[in-house]
């Protein structure tokens, strides 16, 4: 990134393909909108090169990227506060389909697609830590330097989430 | 164990359990997790649970982004290239590219990386004086369109204090502010309003435009002269002020005509005398 920033932009090329499908999980994980996430990646990495002087190399790229990957989601959610829909377990369905999904039995599915929207029905905050943690695989420590807060603090947070999504997820369950 | 002691250490357990989740926790903490679960039905439970949703959460599955996203981004970054101006470090790290690496060889290649840079030296110095005539362009095409603007406000200027409606007119005054150093037409043109404008409030906005730019001779003048033209009690004595603020000592002559004069206002009269005596 730091070659991208004096000047080399087509490094930025090496760095897409490192890091796209990460943050395009990410986003989707947040948004639960596959077209939207596309969007959105292509957002992020614009105002990597649009922001490029803001990347000082002293944290890592990847923290800088969530920090931007972050903004975008909050600036897409505040476009689409009024007309908010959540995106249909069917919609994606094709596009994933012939992966591991696709074999296993009905009432497992249904499982995944419940607890999707569960996921998808926390607050913001609470859905952040447990997409970074979960699927992003990223450790407290990361996570506390992309929020700015201390690691404890992102440890609660967690625990929260989780309790939250139970909470959530059961009442679904029950009221299937 | 106390109730309270239990719930305590139930809460500070089921803290750690996201930890115990990510294999995040310390030697320390993880023993002491350990310890609790082995006496508390009740977080072990809980363990269970959380366990299977963090289990069931990673099944959720993450469609891969479609081929479009990538041409889309290599479009977007060669528009970005072709949009944003070369920045100094790629010319820089063009010129290293093309420059072999320093070997260890002997004098022949440094001879010729010597001569290389002198080249260099040479080709930069040639190509700066264009970068400065550009900026000279540059500054005289501003020049040109301030030059511009500022004619073009002194024609809206002498054309809006033509106006019948006096708004108008003060608004035309008002504009003065914003033209520099005026020429004779404007200077001209705020005198004759300064001396026949029917409205007073005109002709006072008028000469305190006009005493902005009092160190215009041309100004001074016309100030000194419009002094017996005026008939308003109120320009007088602000004309009056004015001349104090100047230290116009020319004023003195129109002023003592101005108090032999028949029908003057008494306020006046005894303005122009204090006016007199702080000049002379």
């Amino acid at each position: 990134m730091l070659k991208v920033k004096a000047g080399d932009l087509n490094k930025m090329g090496l760095l897409f393909e490192r890091y796209h499908r990460e943050l395009f999980g990410f986003l989707y994980h947040m948004s639960s909108n596959p077209d939207a996430s596309e969007d959105m990646v292509q957002t992020v990495f614009y105002r990597m090169l649009k922001y490029r002087h803001t990347f000082t190399g002293e944290g890592s790229f990847r923290t800088w990227m969530y920090h931007l990957a972050r903004n975008v989601v909050i600036d897409s959610a505040q476009q689409h506060k009024r007309s908010a829909r959540h995106h249909d377990v069917a919609d994606y369905a094709e596009r994933i389909g012939g992966g591991p999904m696709a074999d296993e039995p009905l009432q497992k599915e249904q499982e995944l697609a419940m607890l999707e929207k569960a996921l998808a029905r926390l607050s913001a905050e609470h859905r952040e830590v447990l997409v970074m943690s979960r699927y992003q695989e990223l450790k407290y420590e990361e996570i506390a330097r992309i929020l700015s807060c201390t690691e404890g603090a992102v440890k609660v947070r967690v625990h929260r989430a989780m309790n939250e999504l139970k909470k959530i997820y059961l009442n679904s369950e029950y009221n299937r | 164990m106390s109730t309270t002691d239990k719930s305590i250490a139930c809460e500070s357990a089921r803290l750690s359990l996201p930890g115990w989740l990510t294999d995040e926790l310390s030697i320390t903490d993880r023993a002491a997790l350990d310890a609790h679960l082995a006496q508390c039905p009740d977080c072990r439970a809980e363990l269970v649970a959380s366990q299977q949703l963090w289990q069931q959460l990673k099944a959720v599955p993450t469609p891969a982004p479609g081929p479009a996203m990538r041409t889309r981004f290599y479009a977007m970054l060669d528009t970005f290239e072709a949009t944003e101006p070369v920045a100094p470090p790629t010319i820089w790290a063009r010129l290293r590219s093309w420059v072999p690496p320093m070997g260890s060889g002997g004098v022949g290649p440094r001879l010729a990386y010597g001569l290389l840079l002198l080249g260099v030296g040479v080709g930069i110095g040639y190509w700066l004086p264009n970068g400065r005539s550009a900026d000279i362009a540059y500054q005289q095409q501003i020049d040109t369109l301030s030059v511009q603007m500022q004619e073009m406000r002194e024609m809206m200027m002498l054309s809006l204090l033509e106006n019948p409606s006096a708004t108008e007119r003060l608004r035309a005054v008002s504009y003065t502010k914003d033209i520099g150093e005026a020429d004779s037409r404007v200077v001209e043109a705020l005198l004759t309003t300064l001396n026949n404008d029917p409205n007073v409030n005109v002709r006072l906005v008028t000469l305190e435009a006009l005493a902005e730019r009092a160190h215009d001779p041309r100004v001074r003048e016309g100030l000194v002269q419009s002094l017996t033209r005026q008939e308003s009690p109120l320009m007088q004595v602000a004309l009056a002020d004015v001349m104090v603020k100047l230290q116009e000592k020319r004023s003195l002559k129109p002023l003592r005509q101005m108090l032999r004069q028949e029908g003057i206002n008494d306020l006046v009269k005894t303005k122009l005398e204090k006016t007199i005596r702080e000049l002379s």
